[in-house]
């Protein structure tokens, strides 16, 4: 409870100002308490305790705002460093000065108080005393034995007329009062020179005192206004009288005198009073204005921390939002509460801020538009059928799209950043492809080739063209798969050949045919016997060679026509086994079925895919025959699975003498066959229906010797 | 370690505290107050008067001051108290009838060498050489008379005095140390007087 208030009175700015109101309250109090004519000299006590209290209090706080700012230092917290910096400053003003000023204070307070006092003076007071006294004492004595004197007499003189001998006495002596007393201090007589007095002074216990051990007694008495000298002496003891009596006169002091005495008395007495009030005093001041001084240098050391607090608290700000600018949050906002420069500095922050804002936006924007067109390009490279790839001025392969990784038949997406000239040993058809490169990146400048790649399946070209990359950081190599169109150029050209020749040649054979057969029929019967032989002979000739031009020119038709494809799903077996068939009844020829799935069925064209199988044995049987080897021919087919597409491959081979070397790039081409026999169209129009399907077909030399035509058709919508 | 410290630190406050406030009865004891020996009211005529001493045992501190001319005001209180009592001898209902307080100032002469008591009420001054005369005049209190309309029914009377320094009237610089210091604290307690 009392944290909460000591809390309580810590926040805000109200306290600092109640403080302050309250300080200079008691500061005011203190020094009226002080005053010696103040009402509130009574109060100092409580006053002075009320200081202490705000004292205690002040130190509580203090001490809560101190621990606050060593917690906050020794937790490294923002800016603290610089509140205990500014603090220290601060305090150390304060104590130097306010210890300048209380020294001084102290210094003049002590000189002022103990300049009042004097040793000469104090000695002259005392001696102008002594010295009142001496010539107190030398009267006293004078008058001592008067009284004295009167006393005698009185003794001796008659007791009837004691009242009138003392108004004689008191005439002669000019005294003031004279009266005769017994030792039990009963008045025997009096005379007094004020008429009015009836009365007279009766004498104090001490004169009955004294006079019990001693005859006389004199002394000094200060009366209300004036001084006096009373003097009493006991009377000469007579026989006859057992009373003892005394006579006690009382004389004025001469006024002068008197006054005189008095200066001096009360000179000397307030000086000595004065100077015992010396030290009390100088401890009252002391104290005062040490609790005042304590006051004022804890509540301007509390005063130091807040405004401490307040400068740094902006500063405080402004780190949290630097870090947090660091740390990524650019839209930090700082509120600006001042117009001095730490408010200049808030708000050229938060201008910053906004602009960094802004900046990181716009980067952002740009980041994702040029996202975009990477992925657009990206996309347009990969839906692309061109090979584009783009390699640095070292040759190490930079990016690479999907159609080169197809064209290239190496996964160049696991090959980036290494040198082109490694994928040779990998794919060994690629050397002329990166020797090419070699070569025309030595030229720096663009160009455009085509390259030839010796590949299983046969030849492959490519269109290659190389541009060089601004800047010159590389070059971007474009290649496309240009074998598929260039064949279809060839066999569109054959096929427009083979048209007009059929049509050329077919027209004048049927005329030639039956002149032929005329001449025959009509001039047979006018010749000799021994030459109608030699006619027949000839015509015959003619009719049968034009028989072979029609076959010939027929084939040519076969060859050029392109009737779309009949395709049903076919059993392959069961087409293999009745094409196999027709060829058992030659005995020398020996065929092999390998055994194989038999319930494979394709979408096929049955009629084009016997051709295919009939000119394929065909080809085998003549190629055997015209070497004289034995017709030995095993037919397989089976699945496969390659680029995730399941392929029927189909093999036919022989024994034969295998393909010339010179002939394996031109093999399914028409008219490459190096046969005696044939129209020299066969492979080339099991290429033409097996291409018409969507396949490949290849050929291969088999070790030690024979061929194997390779079929390939692709089972796609076909389960096996 | 650092418990042992603690409690050591403890032991030696509470044995400072322990010798403070042994220290603070020794001084209370050596300060020996005034009091007021006896008191008796006593019935003349038709009147009652009171006869008391005090006994005035000054502290050096007080001697001090008066011998350097400080004038000390010392007051006597007498009250009258109608007490009725409620529940035997534990519990009484008191009721003050009448009060009255009579001052006399004392200071030294240094002219005349002699000590002043004056009766502050009615001016009147009396001189001694010594302050124990002074002392002994002062605690005499001689057939004071009593408010006889008081006094009608002296059944559940009491009549109690007390005496001491007045240290309001002390000059001011000194008012402060008198104020908290034990050797100005010289008041007797309040004594009843006896009826006769």
């Amino acid at each position: 409870m009392a944290l909460d208030f000591i809390k309580r009175l810590s926040a805000g700015t109200a306290p600092y100002f109640s403080l302050a109101a309250l300080l200079l309250t008691l500061a005011y109090l203190l020094s009226s308490a002080t005053q010696d004519s103040s009402k509130l000299n009574d109060l100092f006590l409580v006053i002075f305790g009320l200081g202490i209290a705000t004292l205690i209090l002040l130190v509580a706080i203090l001490a809560r705002s101190l621990f606050r700012l060593y917690r906050d230092y020794k937790n490294k917290q923002a800016g603290s460093r610089l509140t205990v910096r500014l603090v220290s400053l601060f305090v150390l003003l304060i104590l130097v000065s306010t210890t300048i000023v209380y020294s001084f204070s102290m210094h003049f307070l002590h000189r002022g108080i103990n300049s009042w006092f004097d040793v000469k003076v104090e000695q002259a007071l005392s001696d102008s005393l002594e010295l009142s006294r001496t010539a107190f004492g030398i009267r006293m004595r004078t008058l001592l034995r008067q009284t004295r004197m009167m006393a005698g007499l009185l003794s001796e003189l008659p007791s009837q007329n004691l009242t009138r001998n003392l108004h004689e006495l008191s005439k002669l002596s000019g005294a003031v009062e004279l009266s005769l007393w017994t030792m039990n201090g009963e008045l025997l007589t009096s005379s007094m020179e004020n008429m009015v007095i009836l009365i007279p002074n009766r004498p104090s216990e001490t004169i009955f005192h004294q006079l019990e051990t001693q005859d006389a007694y004199i002394s000094l008495d200060p009366d209300k206004n004036n001084l006096q000298l009373r003097a009493a002496v006991l009377l000469p003891a007579q026989s006859g009288t057992v009373e003892q009596r005394f006579l006690q006169v009382i004389f004025p002091v001469n006024d002068r005198l008197s006054k005189l005495g008095k200066t001096v008395q009360e000179a000397y007495t307030d000086y000595k009073e004065l100077s015992y009030l010396r030290k009390p005093l100088i401890t009252v001041f002391t104290l005062t204005l040490s609790l005042i001084v304590l006051l004022t240098l804890l509540a301007s050391i509390w005063f130091a921390i807040w405004i401490s607090r307040r400068i740094v608290e902006p500063l405080q700000a402004l780190a949290a939002g630097t870090q947090s600018v660091a740390s990524g949050n650019y839209d930090t906002q700082l509120t600006v509460s001042r117009h001095d420069e730490i408010g200049f500095l808030v708000r050229s922050f938060n201008q910053m801020t906004q602009r960094l804002t802004q900046a990181r936006n716009a980067t952002e924007q740009s980041h994702n538009l040029l996202a975009q067109q990477t992925n657009y390009l990206t996309t347009v490279l990969g839906s692309l059928s061109s090979g584009v790839i783009t390699i640095d001025n070292k040759r190490f392969l930079r990016t690479a799209n999907i159609a080169s990784s197809n064209i290239l038949q190496l996964n160049l997406q696991q090959r980036l950043e290494s040198n082109i000239d490694k994928f040779s040993i990998i794919v060994p058809d690629l050397l002329s492809f990166s020797e090419l490169i070699e070569q025309r990146i030595m030229l720096g400048e663009s160009w455009e080739q085509q390259l030839e790649l010796q590949k299983k399946k046969g030849l492959q070209t490519l269109m290659c063209r190389g541009t060089r990359l601004p800047n010159n950081t590389g070059w971007v190599i474009i290649f496309d798969d240009v074998t598929t169109l260039l064949q279809a150029q060839r066999n569109a050209a054959w096929g427009e050949v083979a048209r007009r020749l059929a049509h050329e040649i077919k027209n004048p054979l049927t005329p030639i045919q039956l002149s032929a057969e005329r001449l025959q029929h009509k001039y047979l019967p006018l010749l000799p016997a021994d030459q109608s032989g030699t006619l027949t002979k000839l015509t015959n000739t003619i009719v049968q060679q034009v028989e072979a031009m029609k076959n010939m020119v027929n084939d040519f038709s076969d060859y050029a026509r392109n009737p779309g494809l009949q395709l049903q799903l076919q059993p392959i077996g069961q087409l293999m086994h009745e094409v196999l068939a027709l060829y058992q009844s030659n005995s020398a020829h020996h065929f092999t079925l390998l055994k194989s799935p038999e319930d494979i069925t394709l979408d096929i064209d049955s009629v084009r895919f016997r051709q295919i199988l009939h000119n394929l044995l065909k080809n085998a049987i003549e190629a055997s025959e015209s070497a004289t080897l034995a017709v030995d021919i095993i037919v397989s087919y089976h699945l496969l699975r390659q680029d995730n597409i399941f392929w029927l491959e189909i093999s036919v081979r022989d024994h034969g003498p295998g393909i010339p070397l010179n002939m394996e790039n031109t093999l399914f081409e028409p008219y490459a066959s190096n046969k005696t026999k044939g129209t020299g169209l066969g492979l080339a129009i099991v290429k033409k229906i097996v291409e018409e399907h969507g396949g490949h077909v290849w050929a291969e030399n088999l070790a030690p010797e024979g061929a194997s035509i390779i079929i390939r058709l692709p089972m796609e919508g076909t389960s096996s | 370690m650092v418990f042992i410290m603690q409690a050591s630190v403890i032991a030696k406050f509470y044995s400072w505290l322990t010798l403070l406030l042994f220290a603070g009865s020794i001084s209370a004891v050596q300060a020996s107050a005034f009091n007021i020996p006896s008191a008796h009211i006593t019935k003349i005529g038709n009147g009652h008067v009171l006869n008391a001493s005090i006994n005035y045992p000054l502290s050096a501190r007080v001697i001090e001051a008066l011998d350097n001319g400080i004038p000390i005001v010392f007051f006597q209180e007498l009250e009258l108290i109608d007490s009725t009592p409620l529940l035997g001898q534990y519990w009484a209902w008191e009721q003050t009838l009448w009060t009255t307080e009579i001052r006399y100032e004392l200071r030294y002469h240094a002219l005349v060498e002699q000590y002043i008591l004056s009766d502050m009420a009615t001016g009147k001054q009396r001189y001694f050489p010594s302050i124990e005369g002074a002392l002994n005049t002062l605690g005499m209190i001689r057939n004071f008379t009593l408010p006889p309309e008081y006094l009608l029914e002296t059944n559940h009377l009491i009549l109690r005095l007390r005496s001491g320094i007045d240290l309001y009237a002390l000059p001011t610089p000194m008012r402060p140390g008198a104020l908290i210091s034990s050797k100005w604290k010289l008041n007797s307690p309040w004594t009843p007087a006896q009826w006769h």
